[in-house]
C-alpha cells in the first residue's frame, strides 16, 4: 500500500517526537480542533494532537470517575504512563466540560513545564470573534514568554500559509473519493489524517504532494459497494474503517473531528493574522460544542450530496455530552433528507469489532 | 499498643424543625400558581438555565422557570425515572444530565411533577454557558421542540485565576446587554432600567442574607441541616430579585441567628463536621440524615453559594457579569480546592463527602483531584459515592450506607482515638 507510510508515522508518533525533541525542537501537545496550531508552529515548535490509545486504561482511573469519555481517560492514562514525556506542555481549549476539567487533572498529575487553558467562545458571532482575537493574543504572549522568543507577524503568516497548504492538499485527497472508482480506501485516508495530527505540517505537506503525484490507477469497487459518510466523535482504531470496508461499505466522506471538521476551512491570508485565525476557528465547520449547531448539519448535507452517499454511520462516544445531545436531531434530520443513519455507541466498536461488523453489515444490506 | 475502636452505630435523630419552612411552602405554592396563570395574565414565561440572570427576567416582568429545579421536584415526587425513560425512548442517552432528560420527558409526555401537564411552554429560552457547556445543548434541543426564540449568553473564561480579566468581564457583560436587547425585541418592550436596578438591589439583599446564614453554619454545633439548606435555596434560585425572597431570607437569618445565640444545633451531639460536594440526591434526601445518625453534620457546601453573590445596582450589567462568572463556577480543581481549604479552617471541618453524580461530567470529573489536594495539603479525608442526582435507577442504598459507616469509623478513629 503506497500510503501506509502515513499510518506507520502515526503508529510511531512517540518515537518521531522523541527524535524531534533530541534535535532541539519544542513540542506542545494540544486537544481538540479548536487549538490554533498556527501560533505554536509560528513559535518554532511542533504541535501534536493528544490522542488515546488501544492500551488498557490503568493509571487514569485513580484521577477521574469511570463515567467520563474513554478518549479522555485513555489520553490521561497515556500521559501518566510517560508516553508523552517529550512534551514541553499541553494546551486545553475550553470546548466541552471534559476538556476544561482535564486541564487541572493533567496539570496536577503530569509534570510538564507549560500548561495553557485557552478560553474559546461558544458562539461564533462578531463579538465572539473580536473577543477571541484578544484571547489569541494572550496565548501568543504566553508562548513567547515560555520560549523567550517573539512570534513575528511574518512567522505567523508563514505558519498560516503552511497550514492552508495542508488543508488544500487534504481536500485534493478527498476529491479523489468523488468518483466511484478511486484508488484510496477510507482506512488509507484515515491514516493520512492521523499522520497529519502528529507531525510538522511541512513534512505532512511533502508526503501529501508525493502521494498526489503518484496516485495509483482508480479501481472499480466490488459489486454492491455502498458509499457512506462517517460522522461523530473521534476514535483511535483504524480497524473501524477496515471493518466497514469488509462489510462492503465505502466511506468516501466524513464529518469527524480529525477529518473534515479539522481541515475543511482555511484561514484568510489577506487579513490581519490574529483576526483571520479567530474567524477561521470560530467559523469552521462547528463541532457540537458551538452555537448555533445548524451549520454542521448543512455541511453534512452538502457533503452527503456532493459525495453521493447512501447513508451515514454516526459514531458517538459514551459519555460525550455535546454529541449525545445532538444525536436525535442529527439522526432525524438526516433521515428526513433521505440518508438512513446507523448510530453506533463507541464502546461497541471494541477491538475485535464483532458486534460492530454485524451492525454495519445489516445496515449496508438495508441500503443496498 | 493499638486499641480497637468501637464500631459506630447509628442512633435515630429528631432534627430540629425550621419554623421558616412554612413560609417556604407558601412561597413555593405562590410561585407555581403564578407560573400557572402567567400566560393568561400576559406575563412572559422564560425558561432559564442555572447561572442565567433571572434578574433580567424579573426586570421584564416575566416569570422564570428553571427546568433544573423542576427536575429536582420531579425526582423528590418520584416521577423522574418515568420521565427520563421517556426521553431515552426518543434517542437521548441515559448518560446525559438527568435534569435535561427529566425535562425532555415531561415535555414529550406532557406530564408534570404534580400529576398535571407540566409547566407552561416558554416564550423565550434563556441559556448561558456559565455553568456548563451542556446547558446550551439542551436548550437547543428544547428550542427545536418549542420553536420559540432562544437567547444564549456566551461565556469563555479563565479557570485558574480568582479574578476575571477585564476583557472577559467586558465580553460577558456585553452579552448580558445583548441578551437584554434581544429579549426586548422578542417581548416588544424595552427593559425598564429603574426596575432592573431595583431587582438587582433585591437580589443583592437576598444574597447578602443567604451569605449570613451560610457564615453562621460555622457555629459549633452547626445550626441548620444540609437538607434545610438545600430546601431553602428555592427562593435564591427562582425568586431572586423579588421582595418575597428578601423577606423569606430575613426570617431564615433571624431563626438561624437565634439558634446560634442559644448554642442550639439542628441535632444534639454533633461529633463530626463535614463538607458536602456538590449536588443533592433529590430522590433520597434522607441520606443526609443517615450521616446525622452518627453525629455527622454538613457545615458547608459550595452549591448554595453558586446561587448567591453580591451585586451593584449602580452597575447592573457589570456586577451581574462578575457574579455569574464567580470563581467557584469556573475554577479549575486547584482553585476549588483553595475555596474548600479556606472553608475547612473557617468551619472546622473533619472531612469531605463527594457525591459522584453520574450524569454530570462538569462538576464531577475533578472531584478525585480536589479530594487529593485536600488530603495532601490539609490531611482532610474524603469519601465518594456514586448516584444520579435525579434518576433513582442504579442507586444502591445499602452500598452507599456501608460506605458511610466505613467513613465514619475512620473519622472516629482519627478524631476520637481510644487511648
Amino acid at each position: 500500500m503506497m500510503n501506509s507510510e502515513f499510518y506507520e508515522a502515526y503508529r510511531n508518533k512517540h518515537k518521531l517526537a522523541e527524535g524531534w525533541k533530541r534535535s532541539g525542537k519544542r513540542i506542545f501537545g494540544y486537544f481538540c480542533n479548536y487549538t490554533p496550531e498556527e501560533l505554536i508552529c509560528a513559535a518554532g515548535a511542533i504541535p501534536v494532537r493528544i490522542r488515546g490509545s488501544a492500551e488498557n486504561v490503568e493509571l487514569a482511573d485513580a484521577h477521574m470517575p469511570s463515567f467520563c469519555c474513554s478518549f479522555m481517560r485513555s489520553a490521561l492514562d497515556q500521559a501518566l504512563k510517560g508516553r508523552y514525556n517529550y512534551l514541553d506542555g499541553v494546551v486545553f481549549p475550553k470546548t466541552c466540560d471534559m476538556t476544561r476539567g482535564m486541564y487541572s487533572i493533567w496539570s496536577r498529575n503530569v509534570k510538564f513545564p507549560y500548561y495553557y487553558s485557552l478560553p474559546v467562545p461558544g458562539k461564533t458571532n462578531d463579538a465572539a470573534v473580536e473577543f477571541f482575537i484578544q484571547e489569541l493574543n494572550l496565548f501568543k504572549e504566553s508562548l513567547e514568554k515560555y520560549t523567550g522568543q517573539k512570534i513575528s507577524e511574518d512567522s505567523l503568516k508563514k505558519a498560516i500559509t503552511v497550514y492552508n497548504e495542508n488543508r488544500k492538499l487534504l481536500r485534493e485527497v478527498y476529491k479523489l473519493q468523488l468518483k466511484d472508482n478511486h484508488a484510496l480506501s477510507a482506512s488509507q485516508i484515515f491514516g493520512i489524517n492521523m499522520a497529519g495530527l502528529i507531525m510538522p505540517k511541512e513534512e505532512h505537506n511533502a508526503m501529501l504532494q508525493k502521494l498526489l503525484q503518484n496516485v495509483p490507477a482508480p479501481k472499480a469497487p466490488p459489486d454492491g459497494t455502498v458509499r457512506l459518510m462517517l460522522a461523530g466523535n473521534t476514535f483511535e482504531n483504524i480497524e473501524v474503517l477496515q471493518a466497514i470496508e469488509e462489510c462492503g461499505g465505502d466511506v468516501v466522506i466524513d464529518d469527524i473531528d480529525i477529518g473534515t471538521r479539522y481541515f475543511w476551512a482555511t484561514v484568510d491570508e489577506k487579513q490581519e493574522p490574529l483576526k483571520a485565525l479567530s474567524e477561521r476557528y470560530l467559523r469552521k465547520i462547528p463541532c457540537p460544542c458551538k452555537h448555533p449547531a445548524e451549520p454542521r448539519l448543512s455541511h453534512m448535507l452538502e457533503l452527503a450530496k456532493e459525495y453521493r452517499v447512501k447513508g451515514v454511520i454516526l459514531i458517538i462516544q459514551k459519555f460525550c455530552d455535546t454529541h449525545l445531545y445532538d444525536r436525535p436531531w442529527l439522526e432525524s434530520s438526516l433521515k428526513e433528507k433521505g440518508y438512513p443513519v446507523l448510530v453506533v455507541d463507541h464502546s461497541d466498536i471494541g477491538w475485535s469489532g464483532g458486534k460492530f461488523k454485524t451492525m454495519v453489515a445489516a445496515f449496508i444490506e438495508m441500503l443496498g | 499498643m493499638e486499641t480497637k475502636q468501637d464500631k459506630p452505630t447509628p442512633t435515630p435523630i429528631k432534627p430540629l424543625r425550621l419554623a421558616a419552612g412554612a413560609a417556604l411552602g407558601a412561597l413555593n405554592e405562590k410561585y407555581y400558581k403564578e407560573l400557572g396563570s402567567a400566560k393568561s395574565e400576559g406575563r412572559p414565561v422564560i425558561w432559564v438555565t442555572s447561572m442565567s440572570p433571572i434578574e433580567l427576567v424579573y426586570a421584564f416582568d416575566g416569570i422564570p422557570f428553571f427546568p433544573e429545579n423542576y427536575a429536582a421536584l420531579c425526582s423528590s415526587r418520584k416521577v423522574a425515572e418515568e420521565l427520563c425513560r421517556a426521553a431515552e425512548a426518543r434517542g437521548y442517552s441515559q448518560d446525559l444530565c438527568a435534569y435535561a432528560l427529566c425535562m425532555f420527558g415531561s415535555i414529550f409526555e406532557k406530564k408534570g411533577a404534580f400529576g398535571d401537564e407540566g409547566p407552561p411552554a416558554p416564550d423565550i429560552l434563556l441559556a448561558t454557558e456559565g455553568a456548563c457547556a451542556t446547558h446550551p445543548k439542551w436548550w437547543e434541543a428544547l428550542q427545536r421542540h418549542f420553536k420559540c426564540p432562544m437567547v444564549i449568553i456566551d461565556a469563555a473564561y479563565t479557570v485558574d485565576s480568582p479574578t476575571l480579566p477585564k476583557h472577559q468581564k467586558e465580553y460577558f457583560a456585553a452579552q448580558f446587554k445583548e441578551a437584554t436587547s434581544e429579549m426586548a425585541g422578542y417581548l416588544k418592550k424595552q427593559v425598564d432600567m429603574d426596575k432592573l436596578r431595583e431587582v438587582v438591589s433585591q437580589a443583592d439583599s437576598a444574597s447578602q442574607l443567604w451569605d449570613e446564614v451560610d457564615a453562621m453554619r460555622a457555629a459549633v454545633p452547626t445550626p441548620i441541616s444540609q437538607i434545610d439548606v438545600f430546601t431553602c435555596l428555592f427562593p435564591l434560585v427562582t425568586l431572586k430579585g423579588t421582595r418575597d425572597a428578601v423577606e423569606f431570607y430575613k426570617q431564615l437569618r433571624d431563626e438561624v441567628k437565634d439558634r446560634v445565640n442559644k448554642g442550639i444545633g439542628f441535632i444534639q451531639n454533633e461529633r463530626f463536621r463535614l463538607i458536602w460536594d456538590l449536588f443533592p440526591v433529590y430522590h433520597n434526601m434522607r441520606l443526609l440524615n443517615y450521616f446525622a445518625e452518627f453525629g455527622a453534620t454538613f457545615v458547608t457546601d459550595l452549591y448554595g453559594n453558586a446561587f448567591s453573590g453580591r451585586l451593584n445596582p449602580a452597575d447592573p450589567f457589570g456586577s451581574l457579569a462578575e457574579r455569574y462568572l464567580s470563581f467557584f463556577m469556573r475554577a479549575a480543581s486547584q482553585g476549588k480546592a483553595e475555596l474548600y481549604k479556606r472553608r475547612a479552617r473557617q468551619y472546622k471541618v473533619d472531612g469531605i463527602v463527594f457525591h459522584s453524580n453520574r450524569c454530570c461530567r462538569c462538576f464531577t470529573s475533578e472531584q478525585p483531584n480536589i479530594g487529593a489536594i485536600l488530603r495532601d495539603e490539609l490531611s482532610i479525608p474524603s469519601m465518594t459515592f456514586e448516584a444520579n442526582m435525579v434518576d433513582p435507577r442504579g442507586y444502591d442504598d445499602a452500598q452507599v450506607k456501608a460506605r458511610i459507616e466505613t467513613f465514619i469509623e475512620m473519622l472516629e478513629a482519627k478524631k476520637y482515638p481510644k487511648k
